[in-house]
């Protein structure tokens, strides 16, 4: 007796014309969606972690600043001192005036630091600010 | 009489079967490049900053003292409190005052000292937060049968209103 294999009379093919096109598709959003990194953080920091956060919804608005772990002060791509932290966010808030400047502060740094650099961004007027935190799970 | 023929062209095809490869990586390398960091935090607004500070008396219920010292002890109202447990003793004193005019209600006032650890610091403003975010759910959903990110935009501003988050950040005690 002789075996025979059953095969579908059918094409067994996935059409792939179309395969890149929905490659490109995703391609597409990806490259929409994607911020490449803009600064280069200069300052190694730890940030704390936290429950009741909040996400900023307007990215536009943001305005970071760094501090490091050896007290480091960075805003933008310089390190600057704690003195210049008002010229510079002064300049910021006349370009943008609800500016939210988001905090990344080293967990480790003393709270005196800290409300150093409140004093001058009170002092520019930049009240909105975010202690940007890492989402305790 | 020479016929004139139109020249055939030959057919010119690119080659499209690699077409999907080129794409993929492509893709991979935006998939690998791309970083989605949220960001998060926690919010908060600084007072305007005036040279000569005018002191105004406070009554003393109204008022939430959170004092961290340089060890990340935390005093509340004068007594011992560990971090975890802030969020627990003010919930109460929230809800107490949701009822009453926006000049009663409730002002956690939060104060380091130089030394003290910015950790601390933030864990101790995150249990406070949170003691208003849960008032908040729990008050909205006794209210509206729902969750205070579920409500729109103009039920969330009466919430606002009924329980506003007011925190203080005195300055560091200098040190001696």
């Amino acid at each position: 007796m002789k075996f025979e294999k059953k095969r579908a009379a059918t094409k067994q093919e996935i059409p792939t014309a179309s395969m890149p096109d929905i490659v490109f598709m995703l391609l597409l959003f990806f490259m929409v969606t994607t911020t490449l990194r803009e600064v280069d953080v200069l300052v190694s920091f730890k940030l704390p972690e936290a429950k009741a956060v909040e996400k900023i919804e307007n990215k536009r608005l943001i305005s970071y600043l760094w501090v490091g772990r050896d007290q480091r002060i960075q805003i933008n791509d310089n390190l600057v001192s704690l003195e210049e932290v008002q010229n510079i966010m002064y300049t910021k808030r006349q370009a943008l005036p609800n500016v939210i400047v988001s905090l990344r502060i080293d967990m480790g740094t003393d709270m005196g630091f800290v409300s150093d650099i409140q004093q001058e961004l009170r002092k520019a007027y930049c009240l909105r600010i975010n202690y940007s935190t890492m989402v305790k799970s | 009489m020479a016929v004139i023929q139109k020249k055939k062209i030959k057919s010119a095809e690119i080659p499209t079967s690699s077409m999907a490869d080129i794409a993929f990586l492509l893709l991979l390398f935006f998939l690998v490049a791309t970083v989605i960091d949220v960001d998060t935090g926690i919010g908060l607004s600084l007072p305007e900053f005036v040279e000569d500070v005018e002191t105004v008396e406070v009554s003393k219920d109204r008022m939430a003292a959170v004092l961290i010292n340089e060890n990340g002890d935390v005093l509340l109202d004068g007594n011992i409190i560990a971090i975890p447990q802030i969020s627990k003793s003010l919930k109460p004193r929230i809800e107490s005052k949701i009822e009453l005019p926006a000049n009663k209600k409730l002002i956690v006032s939060v104060k380091t000292d130089r030394k003290t650890n910015y950790n601390r610091y933030i864990q101790a403003l995150d249990q406070i937060k949170l003691a208003y975010f849960e008032v908040r759910d729990e008050y909205s959903l006794t209210r509206f049968g729902r969750k205070y990110i579920n409500l729109n935009s103009e039920e969330q501003e009466e919430l606002k209103e009924k329980i506003p988050i007011t925190i203080s950040i005195a300055e560091p005690e200098k040190v001696k």
